[in-house]
């Protein structure tokens, strides 16, 4: 680049010093700073973290905890007997209309559940592979959220908010942080199962924050990012011609003009040509070994949660900073057997290698694996069609698992009364969980905001406290 | 005006000269007796600063107005109500928390009710904290301040921009050249660069007044309201789709078709707002006024099974009292939902009072109504269109039932599934079935009113005091005679030209679009903690221009382009940045990129592709692939092949949960909530769909064809046909020969000459100079 005069200097300091305050002219290079490692821009964590990596397990649709983590001996004494009024006053709950006709019967699992590890931890037969690493994960038990809709309700464990339009959970924390990776986007979503989730895009929205806080889907088969490939008819000669040619006429422009969005540009360029390069090496998962391949049961070229699995290992080993995986679908309002062993089949292999694998490259210890959904399900079964039985939304108890940096394995937080309806002591919310992933990350979550239409906005609105039982120190 | 004064001065006399006796004991015992118990027990929770639930003690007004839980005090039941009770520790709620008052004390209050609450003239009325900011103060007439260069002055804009340089001791940049100007007033005017002739034409114009013509003629054009309706589409959150989980395709593009004529008739902004607020209350309103209201049925509607209905029409009405606040009043009213404003004399209860305005709308509240999902409707047909369609949505609802029955007893793969798929299909055959009747999202208003309440901490479960409509007590009064004030008064009083904010608004964001930032920089938060104009006068006196021209757009519109201080070149001041580094004082023009529609328009104009036909429905260009199935279900996305694959990118279908990346990708808000200021970013993903995206290169090709057919073949010859094309300019010595080198090796790889000239096209469509607006 040619010689800037002091004075130039100065001016780009001052356009980069003002850039988290100005949401309008000038932005573009804090969102460069924040996919580009070694900026001397980059923002800074409020505390030493814990964790350099997020990878988010989503089980889009509701999974059932008392099928799979939170064991209720009570609740099988009870099964079919009519779910005692307390219970239900006051309550809301999805489709009041099949509820409102009969009172509902409480349901025992048809699950068996043992304990697995030293720790004793109780899994359900449907997570035999889960129960291995017993040991290295925390269950944290009886998380409240705040709507039984699945929509609003996966925006809210994204978000913070019920209503799209906030920016979510990997957005804020790559806009607090930035990323390490070079020549990938500091948040990627990975997408496997029947359907993409209910939402879609404002789930991994930026929302008022710059957009290049996005959560950038990935596809696992085809171009991993839109327009990654070089169009018909262009090969790499051409292309890295072309980038050579934009750059000098875009130098001479800036020698004009000066403005520094010109260099930003120059940059963001050349970073989406070397991303050209390491996407498809990214993608293709035919280097890996045949052991790891089976461990995950990944099949190269084939989409998959497992395959998701394994390319989630292969980001945060690249500085990916938040990778975010949605796996569908978990709403069996209508069936507890074979839907909701086929996708619990699906999940509980590739989860399990997932966390081994980070295990022995050493990567475990700065990453946090977290798994879990939008909400649980009711003690009470619901019956749509004659002969089989599901459970409905249920948004006071559920169960997630946490793994990786700063937290305290082979654990269990949390816990709830003996049918499973409600939080045991404390209340978990929902907002504790954001705050306390932000915490690992060296974050604090009542810092880190944003100011949009006047408020100072953060993901924790007003609420979260640290799950502190869940942390190491 | 007159006779509210008078009637006003009447009352205010009234109250003089029927209660002077018995006023001045009761004034007397409040000062000794009452206000004593106050100060020491109550108000420091419930102040008018205060305000601990919604409720201030402090005036005779604030009392009678009671809290968020309702009424404290009633004059006509002296010995009841819930200041007594709470005193007495009777209910619930028991006052002063953790103790009690003496007896005295109490008998002191009972005494004073029973008088009906007597107290000094000046504690009769409310007195807001804040209320004296400058923005809650009409705009008022201003000299122009004095200059020495006043020569350099076009416009009263530029004595107001000039004064405060000079303050400064800073010149203004001298006239940008007339190509650069010619581009960026297109660009800003219309949304689309000038063409060669235009150029041309524009170079060679020797009249003094070639300029001045030129906006004239881009006034004019009907693209001019694409380019700013599509501005107010981004503060009416418009999309066509509902957002949420199904984010069907909704009908409401004849609402953006609206926005567009108005827009280019330049109805004046009074009209234009009321009929976007209120049109269905005006007498006979005619088919455009209905469709107006379109303007509030932008928000997202839930479908989702096992919803509440009105939770989600709730979240809606409050969506539109935080639009209103910052698209109108430039208030964060949304703060308000809550609890108080903290830092703006907005209360909790005025929020409310707003929402009360907002909330009858016919909208589906109950599963009951599933049926009548985003009514109201206009259909706009015969009567035998009408039934066709009714027996065709009837149609649609059964399978959908159908199709939600069955997704509930199949978990897991659905497509797996004979008899889903079979649902499927044949709801996408019906759906390509549906009658020609035209029909778009209105408001209409129900025939009595839902109850409004204010909702203790946002949740709408919990409700508390009953509200009726009433506007913020900081801003102008509502002039109406109506007992019962609907939205049409509330339109009305947001373009009330007493109200100090709407017009001032309007005219910075008008402002913001023209120069990258506003006078007021904050936009949308012209409160308390909003950033304060860098201009006070000049913002003053562009509100007064649109509301004193008869509310015209683009009489403003004019005032700003034709200014000396809009012309001035962009290019870097370092001797001003190092006094104004973020060129609050505009000593020159920003470079801004362009938006996103616009890059794609720009695209189309250039390589000659562009169908320039206004408004219809949404339209479906190439996407790229993948991109549009990140959602729940599944969308078709028929793309177009013939004239619509080449539409402006207004145009652009807009589904809210996958847009099209080209918008996204480059900033185009998602229409969740209203967007009054568009970030810019500056990112490897735009790099990637400028270079390599399907649409990209059909435009490289098609500019690359037209150069080969319009200019000789000679290159030095074309690449200037090329630069004239793209960026309106001549090239420059080195970039001819830049291009030139690539243009060689190209050769070199044995490409024919059509693919060497696609290739420089797409260097010319992805440099910064054409993405930019100088």
């Amino acid at each position: 680049m040619m010689a800037m005069n002091p004075d130039d200097r100065l001016l780009q300091q001052r356009t980069r010093r003002q850039l988290f305050r100005d949401c309008g002219v000038g932005v573009g290079k804090v969102a460069l700073a924040s996919l580009m490692s070694g900026s001397a821009f980059a923002a800074k964590t409020h505390f030493a973290p814990r964790i350099d990596h997020v990878i988010y397990l989503f089980m889009a649709g509701g999974p059932s905890q008392l099928e799979l983590f939170d064991y209720k001996p009570e609740l099988q004494k009870w099964d079919a007997k009519p779910t005692p009024d307390t219970f239900l006053k006051g309550k809301r709950f999805a489709f009041m209309d099949t509820f409102s006709k009969e009172t509902p019967k409480l349901l025992g699992t048809r699950r068996e559940f043992k304990q697995y590890g030293q720790s004793g931890l109780w899994v359900s037969e449907l997570l035999p592979n889960v129960g291995t690493v017993a040991d290295d994960i925390a269950v944290v038990h009886g998380v409240s959220t705040e709507n039984f809709n699945h929509g609003p309700a996966k925006l809210f464990t994204n978000t913070g908010s019920v209503r799209p339009g906030r920016p979510s959970i990997g957005s804020w924390v790559t806009y607090g942080i930035g990323s390490e990776s070079k020549d990938l986007p500091g948040f990627v979503v990975l997408q496997s199962g029947p359907r993409g989730p209910r939402s879609g895009a404002a789930l991994w929205s930026s929302g008022f924050l710059p957009t290049s806080y996005q959560g950038v889907p990935f596809r696992s088969a085809g171009d991993p990012i839109l327009d990654l490939s070089n169009p018909r008819g262009v090969d790499v000669t051409e292309q890295r011609q072309t980038l050579d040619t934009i750059a000098d006429l875009n130098r001479m422009q800036f020698s004009v003009s000066g403005d520094p969005e010109i260099s930003t540009r120059i940059d963001a360029y050349e970073m989406a040509y070397r991303m050209q390069t390491s996407g498809p090496e990214l993608i293709d998962l035919s280097k890996e070994s045949k052991e790891t391949l089976e461990m995950y049961g990944a099949e190269p070229g084939k989409g998959s949660y497992a395959g998701n699995c394994l390319l989630a290992r292969r980001l945060v080993e690249r500085g990916v900073r938040f990778v975010q995986l949605y796996h569908t679908d978990w709403d069996h309002h209508q069936d507890l057997t074979k839907p909701l062993e086929d996708v619990a089949r699906e999940v509980d292999k590739p989860t399990a290698a997932l966390i081994r694998d980070l295990k022995q490259r050493g990567l475990l210890d700065r990453t946090l694996v977290i798994w879990g959904g939008e909400f649980g399900r009711t003690p009470m079964g619901e019956v749509r069609e004659k002969g089989k039985v599901g459970r409905n939304h249920h948004i006071d108890a559920y169960s997630i698992f946490m793994a990786g940096g700063g937290i305290k394995p082979g654990n269990v937080v949390g816990g709830t009364d003996e049918l499973g309806f409600s939080a045991a002591s404390d209340k978990i919310e929902v907002f504790d969980v954001q705050a306390t992933l932000l915490h690992l990350l060296g974050l604090d979550h009542t810092k880190l905001t944003y100011r949009f239409q006047g408020r100072d906005f953060r993901l924790t609105d007003v609420s979260g406290r640290l799950i502190k039982p869940l942390l190491t120190s | 005006l007159f006779t509210i004064y008078v009637v006003r001065t009447a009352l205010i006399l009234a109250l003089f000269t029927v209660l002077p006796a018995a006023a001045q004991d009761g004034t007397a015992f409040f000062e000794q007796s009452v206000r004593p118990v106050l100060r020491a027990n109550c108000v420091a929770c419930h102040s008018e600063k205060t305000l601990t639930s919604g409720l201030s003690l402090e005036t005779r007004e604030s009392i009678l107005r009671g809290g968020n839980r309702g009424a404290v005090v009633q004059l006509d039941k002296p010995t009841d109500g819930v200041l007594l009770q709470a005193i007495h520790h009777t209910g619930d709620l028991k006052m002063p928390p953790g103790r009690k008052l003496k007896d005295e004390q109490i008998g002191v209050i009972e005494k004073w009710i029973s008088m009906g609450l007597p107290m000094p003239a000046e504690l009769a009325k409310s007195k807001r904290p804040g209320a004296d900011h400058w923005a809650y103060q009409p705009p008022k007439k201003h000299a122009l301040p004095d200059v020495r260069d006043a020569a350099w002055a076009k416009n009263p804009i530029d004595r107001f921009i000039l004064a405060r340089l000079e303050t400064a001791k800073l010149k203004p940049s001298p006239e940008a050249d007339r190509a650069t100007l010619l581009r960026r007033v297109s660009l800003d005017v219309t949304g689309l660069p000038p063409t060669a002739a235009e150029l041309s034409d524009f170079l060679n114009d020797k009249r003094p007044d070639a300029y001045e013509r030129v906006v004239d003629r881009l006034l004019a054009s009907p693209h001019y309201g694409e380019r700013w309706g599509r501005h107010w589409l981004d503060v009416a959150r418009y999309a066509d789709t509902d957002g949420y989980t199904i984010d069907a395709p909704r009908d409401i593009w004849k609402y953006r078709d609206w926005v567009i004529d108005a827009i280019n008739k330049d109805v004046p902004f009074d009209r234009f707002v009321t009929e976007q607020v209120a049109g269905d209350l005006l007498p006979n309103p005619t088919i455009d006024q209905l469709v107006a209201t379109g303007f509030h049925r932008n928000t997202p509607s839930n479908y989702e099974g096992g919803i509440d209905f009105e939770q989600y029409r709730v979240e809606a009405v409050a969506d539109r009292v935080a639009t209103t606040g910052a698209v109108f009043l430039g208030l964060t009213l949304g703060c308000a939902r809550c609890h108080d404003h903290k830092f703006d004399p907005i209360s909790q209860r005025e929020f409310y009072q707003i929402f009360a305005f907002l909330n009858n709308i016919d909208e589906v509240d109950k599963e009951a109504d599933r049926k009548y999902f985003n009514k109201p409707f206009l259909e706009i047909g015969t009567d035998e269109e009408k039934a066709a369609f009714a027996a065709w949505e009837k149609e649609v609802y059964d399978i959908e039932a159908a199709i939600r029955k069955r997704e509930d007893m199949v978990t897991g793969d659905g497509d797996a599934d004979p008899e889903l798929k079979e649902l499927r299909n044949k709801l996408n055959a019906h759906r390509r079935k549906r009658p020609a009747l035209l029909r778009t999202m209105i408001a209409r208003e129900l025939p009595e009113s839902r109850v409004a309440y204010i909702h203790l901490g946002g949740d709408f479960t919990r409700k508390g005091a009953v509200v009726k409509p009433a506007v913020l007590g900081v801003l102008n009064p509502l002039e109406t005679n109506s007992p019962n004030p609907n939205r049409l008064d509330f339109a009305r009083w947001l373009v009330d030209k007493r109200n100090p904010l709407t017009a001032r608004v309007t005219v910075n964001r008008m402002w913001q679009k023209y120069f990258g930032r506003g006078i007021v920089d904050t936009e949308s938060d012209f409160g308390t903690q909003g950033e304060k104009p860098s201009h006070p006068e000049l913002l003053d006196a562009l509100a007064i221009h649109l509301m004193e021209g008869g509310w015209s757009q683009k009489a403003v519109h004019r005032l700003i382009v034709t200014s000396a201080a809009y012309r001035q070149a962009s290019l870097l001041r370092p001797d001003a940045a190092a006094v104004d580094p973020d060129n609050r004082l505009f000593a020159r023009q920003n470079r801004l990129r362009l938006d996103a529609e616009i890059i794609r328009d720009s695209a189309l104009v250039v390589s000659g592709l562009l169908t320039p036909a206004i408004g219809g429905p949404s339209v479906y260009p190439p996407i790229p692939a993948g991109a549009n199935n990140v959602t729940q279900v599944k969308r078709e996305w028929p793309t177009a092949t013939g004239p619509d694959r080449y539409r402006r990118g207004l145009y652009t279908f807009f589904q809210r949960s996958a847009a099209h990346p080209g918008l996204l990708v480059f900033d185009a808000p998602d229409a969740t909530v209203t967007c009054t200021r568009r970030v810019r970013s500056n990112t490897p993903l735009q790099a990637l769909i400028s270079m390599n995206d399907e649409a990209a290169i059909e435009f490289a090709e098609a500019l690359g064809a037209r150069i080969v057919k319009e200019a000789p073949a000679d290159d030095a010859q074309r690449i200037r046909h090329g630069w004239l094309l793209a960026l309106s300019r001549e090239p420059r010595a080195d970039e001819t020969e830049r291009i030139l080198r690539f243009i060689r090796a190209r050769r070199d790889s044995k490409e024919d000459e059509p693919a060497v000239w696609t290739a420089a096209s797409r260097v010319l469509l992805n440099i910064d100079e054409f993405l930019t607006r100088q």
